[in-house]
């Protein structure tokens, strides 16, 4: 089971000021749960309404595949996956006067 | 005990070798890739298994000093690369198609849709031996896994 990241933390450095971010996913968590539990029953509908009035079928080619496949348990599963595998990825660039540098811890 | 063996103790026995001749020729034997089965072999070391993608641009030796040039220091975790790889299997059909014809053009005979884990974790596990070395005279990159 992998562990979501808990922590970004985000550096830039300017020529003269800088400043460093450190941005607690591990709050977002729960706020994303208790917004994803508070709008499901609307999003149960609108599916129910978008399956009944048969809408999805309505919607031009690649808006519609691209509805499906965003929409499906399985993507879900995977962008969710994607992001738990985050933890331990490090981007730096810097040059002479300025510096970036993410990781997700 | 092969039959090597036995007869190297019986020449030690028969006092036809010396103890130290006597263990050079076991070690020998006990080292020889076509030793039969039973004997043993030295258990070469387990690699340990790659954990990040790091990949670095650095500028070249004569532009060090320039004002432009930047330092490039990526790490990038093996299973995000993994889960990554995951990613393809949600491509529709004919996009997935135009994909696998596009590789193909490049002459990279990939099939992104028929990939099965088994296949990410075998590439996975390849990619511990990979090194990528590029200099010029602008910059240096360096593909690694660590």
């Amino acid at each position: 089971m992998k562990r979501p990241p808990v922590l970004v933390r985000v550096h830039i450095q300017g020529k003269e000021k800088g400043f460093g971010l450190w941005l607690p996913l591990f709050l977002l968590v729960p706020l994303g749960l208790a917004l994803a539990i508070a709008f499901s029953p609307l999003i149960l509908i609108a599916l129910i309404v978008l399956r009944r009035r048969r809408l999805l079928s309505r919607v031009p080619g690649i808006a519609r595949t691209s509805l499906r496949v965003l929409l499906s348990p399985r993507s879900i599963k995977t962008v969710l996956d994607v992001f738990c595998s985050t933890p331990g990825l490090r981007v730096e660039v810097r040059n002479k006067n300025e510096q970036v540098y993410i990781s997700v811890i | 005990m092969s039959d090597n063996q036995k007869k190297v103790l019986e020449m030690l026995a028969d006092k036809k070798i010396s103890v130290d001749e006597a263990y050079r020729l076991l070690s020998a034997l006990k080292t020889e890739p076509g030793a039969p089965e039973g004997t043993e072999r030295p258990e070469a070391p387990a690699k340990p298994k790659p954990k990040y993608l790091r990949v670095t641009v650095a500028p070249g030796p004569h532009h060090m000093h320039d004002e432009d040039a930047e330092l490039i220091n990526v790490r990038v975790p093996m299973s995000l690369i993994r889960s990554g790889m995951k990613l393809s299997s949600l491509l529709p059909g004919e996009a997935g198609e135009k994909v696998t014809e596009a590789l193909g053009e490049k002459g990279i005979n990939l099939d992104m849709h028929n990939m099965k884990p088994e296949d990410i974790d075998e590439l996975i596990a390849a990619l511990a031996d990979l090194e990528v070395n590029v200099v010029n005279d602008k910059e240096i990159v360096k593909v690694h896994v660590e």
